[in-house]
């Protein structure tokens, strides 16, 4: 073959143009399964370019918003001499991990556990019970309960 | 004792402030404990005093915080939405001062070679 020139080149592209005509082939996927599944696309983290709101709040129920105060009555007496257990009220939202943890924060005691429930009148109480190493009488004495 | 006074509290530090915050919160938590075994009516009206306090201190700590955060962002691009000016939400989407003067070239050009004349009566 003769090396080609620049203009038998033209000369060729042009002819292929009118044969083949000029748009390019066409490609199609080829699809596996009859199944259409949304493909994944990228998807970026939140970067925001100011924060909405300028102070975060600070916690809403903290220890001292969690314990009301004590509830005493003869059967919450009893349950203090007999049982090792002392009765609170709390707030309604508390659960009693938030419980516990308040508890143990705001008297320094180890508590056994917390049973809780929601009275008539709408407070929560919570029956804390305290490992048996601990005084109730000198926590009672220590929260103004006695 | 009547409580703080908001102005001793704007010299202190926040630390100082968080710190007078849980001291008030605990003397609240203690009248309350007293006010269940049943207290005095001294007592009673204290109680009344510590809280105010208490709201008295957030508020100051809140507005410490705020001040300060605004001379961060003063100037820049894009500031926190409770930072920005408030009015009312149609307010906030009228067009500016600027805006409403913008003037078109023909108007500008009309107004250079027709201005508003003022005449006077010879008395």
């Amino acid at each position: 073959m003769a090396p080609k020139s620049k203009t038998t080149e033209k000369a060729v592209a042009a002819k292929k143009a009118v044969v083949k005509g000029i748009h390019g082939k066409k490609v199609t996927k080829i699809r596996t399964s009859t199944t259409f599944h949304r493909p994944k696309t990228l998807r970026l983290p939140r970067s925001p370019k100011y924060q909405r709101k300028s102070i975060p709040h600070a916690p809403r129920l903290d220890q001292y918003k969690v314990i009301i105060g004590p509830h005493s009555n003869e059967s919450t007496m009893k349950k203090l001499e007999e049982s090792n257990t002392i009765v609170f009220t709390v707030d309604i939202k508390a659960n009693k991990r938030h419980i516990k943890d308040a508890f143990k924060s705001l008297y320094n005691v180890d508590v056994a556990k917390v049973t809780t429930l929601i009275t008539p009148t709408g407070s929560k109480k919570a029956y804390i019970r305290l490992t048996s190493e601990n005084d109730v009488l000198d926590v009672a004495n220590r929260v103004g309960f006695i | 004792m009547p409580g703080v006074k908001a102005y001793t509290l704007r010299e202190k530090s926040k630390a100082d402030l968080e710190a007078q915050l849980v001291e008030l919160k605990q003397e609240l938590a203690s009248l309350r404990a007293q006010k269940a075994r049943g207290a005095s009516a001294t007592n009673l009206v204290r109680m009344h005093t510590v809280r105010k306090s208490i709201a008295r201190v957030l508020t100051i700590i809140n507005q410490q915080q705020r001040a300060q955060l605004r001379l961060f962002y003063k100037g820049k691009k894009y500031i926190p939405l409770d930072l920005r000016v408030k009015k009312t939400r149609a307010q906030r989407r009228q067009l500016t001062k600027h805006q409403k003067s913008l003037k078109t070239e023909k108007e500008k050009k009309k107004s250079i070679a027709f201005p508003q004349r003022k005449y006077a009566l010879k008395a």
